[in-house]
């Protein structure tokens, strides 16, 4: 599998890994690591979103829902039995997945648009219960983690850069699995999916259990987010664990950098977080709605013009540049 | 006990009237263009603000302001058709789907900016108002409301059944190639599907103003019951539609009364992840009509 690989572009993806790496070790403003990680988290997220969003065509805006019970489980693994988020982190990511499999069989029996509505409505169904059950999830109130100072065994860590490390992590396993997904007999199935359902199961795909399969996986990471989201902030409520705004920057950035592409759901974090930041710092603040109006019309120039996101737009670009030098077909 | 229940049930009945205004106009659109429009909730936000603002400065009652946010929102409609949706109609659901899900987040967004997320009423002669009959208390506010909509969705049925461009929208929600080789234009179609869907969630704005309050997110309230009683009512169906609706209404309503005041919301998603587990045609069978 491996002899396939263009040594250019492993060139290319080495040196980015490189950069990122060295990122924290130049830039040493918090403001600014701040702003990394959570273009590192959102587009881990995304990536996992688009395993399922962008290959299959599946699209959910329900991706809190495992966000949040990642975020849930380690939570209370940690708090009521002390037991390292690491751990919590991976059974956060189990529950995620089992929570999937009935969540899925409700969902998968509609399509398309009403597909997503059903998402949305598991996803918010969970943030009831989490709100309604107070004596095991605190409620309303939610609940702050105890900072412990640096304690790296309880994923606490006193320099925003270990957080750093932690996303990059994060997004480069999410990104393995995709290119490992991408390039097997599993991404093939998928794109015939997403493209028609019912003539790939003409032809043999087992699209049920496709489709269960790649949101197991997909809810897996995505709980995998929560868990790191809640120990970077130090507080968790479920209004934080299931946001509906989770579920949509999910597939925002995907579909904003390019659906169903590898390096997608990152370009697409990279331009959106980097236009809220300058905005805020334009405009502070203060001003409720701006960043979604403005997410919201990135989104409709989007869909209307570049429906192929910007990984579309880079594509076009390289085959124009390549084909201005006939030499090298 | 009896009468708990009763009023329980007429409570749930009102307010479903008006869930029924906005499912009417999801189930339509579904129907007929084939799309879910996601911003169907904004667009009763809008006609909220519309009615308050009228009659803020103008001093306008809200309920005649039905007759300034159903034909304004109808020309939405009609351009949102012809300049967003058009452009999007293939065989591919992403755009669809999140077309009109970012001009919901527009929408929402630009009303937080503008308007502040603050809560605005309209206080009418009578919005305190109230029948008492055999013990029940029945609110005129919202018995108007009731009437209204019941009204407007009687009119929309003699629409579709009576006349030429009625029977040309079902026919395009039957079989939309058919439709078109039997010389119907679908653009034209669609933009009376979209212009009437609107204006009924206007109307259904209006038709609030006299006893909820107005603020940026109050779609999301009535969006979300609407895609569930779309659901229940088979997509696609108006008359499904519209019985679900009320369904929906006193299950809310029975679910406040008996099970907390914050269940409500618990109770629909009951209802739909039940519909979805043993019956995810609907109750119509599974026939759009």
């Amino acid at each position: 599998m491996m002899q396939d690989v263009n040594p250019r572009n492993a060139m290319l993806v080495a040196i980015g890994i490189a950069i990122l790496i060295a990122l924290p070790m130049v830039v040493k403003s918090s403001f600014a690591i701040d702003i990394f990680v959570r273009i590192l988290l959102f587009a881990f997220i995304g990536t996992a979103w688009n395993l399922m969003g962008g290959y299959a065509k599946q699209l959910s805006l329900g991706h809190a829902a495992y966000f949040g019970l990642g975020a849930y489980t380690s939570t209370i693994l940690e708090i009521n039995y002390d037991i390292s988020p690491w751990i919590g982190m991976v059974a956060g990511g189990v529950v995620a997945m089992l929570a999937s499999l009935p969540i899925g069989w409700l969902c998968f029996r509609l399509r398309g648009p009403y597909f997503t509505i059903a998402t949305i409505a598991t996803a918010q169904a969970l943030m009831l219960i989490f709100l309604k059950f107070r004596d095991f999830a605190w409620g309303a109130e939610g609940t702050t983690i105890p900072n412990l100072g640096t304690a790296p065994l309880m994923m606490q860590f006193e320099s925003k850069s270990s957080y750093y490390y932690v996303a990059l992590g994060l997004l480069l396993l999410s990104l393995l699995v995709t290119w490992l997904i991408e390039r097997s007999w599993i991404g093939y199935y998928l794109v015939a999916i997403g493209e028609d359902e019912d003539a790939a199961e003409a032809i043999g795909v087992n699209a049920p259990k496709m489709k269960r399969d790649i949101y197991m996986i997909s809810a897996f990471l995505t709980a995998l987010a929560g868990t790191f989201y809640t120990q970077y902030i130090y507080f968790i409520d479920p209004a934080t664990a299931f946001s509906f705004n989770i579920s949509i920057e999910a597939a925002l950035v995907s579909i904003v950098g390019g659906i169903g592409t590898l390096w997608g759901p990152l370009i697409g974090t990279v331009l959106l977080e980097t236009t809220s930041t300058l905005l805020q710092s334009w405009l502070g603040s203060s001003i409720g709605g701006v960043q979604l109006t403005v997410y919201s019309l990135i989104l409709m120039a989007v869909i209307l013009w570049r429906p192929t996101g910007l990984m579309g737009m880079i594509n076009e670009a390289r085959q124009r540049f390549a084909g201005r030098k006939p030499a090298r077909a | 006990m009896l009468e708990t229940v009763a009023q329980a049930v007429i409570n749930g009945l009102l307010i479903g009237g008006i869930y029924a205004l906005v499912s009417i106009g999801v189930t339509l659109i579904f129907g007929v263009v084939k799309i879910v429009n996601f911003a169907q909730g904004e667009f009763v936000m809008i006609g909220m603000y519309i009615s308050f603002f009228l009659a803020n400065q103008f001093g306008i009652d809200p309920l005649l302001s039905l007759f300034v946010s159903m034909p304004v929102l109808f020309a939405a409609g009609v351009l949102i058709q012809h300049f967003l949706i058009r452009r999007v109609l293939g065989p591919n659901d992403m755009p669809q789907i999140f077309l009109t899900f970012a001009l919901s987040l527009l929408l929402l967004n630009l009303a937080l900016m503008l308007f502040t997320a603050n809560y605005r009423t309209v206080h009418t002669s009578y919005s305190d108002e109230a029948f008492h009959i055999a013990g029940l208390y029945i609110p005129v506010a919202k018995l108007i409301a009731f009437v209204v909509a019941m009204l407007l969705s009687g009119l929309l049925w003699l629409f579709l059944h009576t006349t030429d461009l009625g029977k040309a929208m079902r026919a395009a929600s039957q079989n939309r190639d058919v439709a078109m080789l039997m010389g119907i234009n679908p653009n034209r179609v669609f933009c009376v599907a979209l212009g009437i869907a609107l204006a009924l969630a206007g109307a259904a704005g209006s038709l609030l103003m006299p006893f909820y309050s107005a603020y940026p997110f109050v779609g999301q309230v009535f969006v979300l019951m609407a895609f569930v009683a779309v659901v229940l009512g088979t997509l696609g169906n108006v008359v499904g539609a519209l019985v679900a609706s009320l369904m929906m209404g006193i299950a809310e309503s029975l679910g406040v009364q008996y099970v907390g005041a914050d269940s409500g919301l618990i109770v629909v998603f009951a209802m739909l992840l039940l519909t979805l587990a043993f019956k995810p045609t609907g109750l119509g069978g599974g026939r759009a009509r």
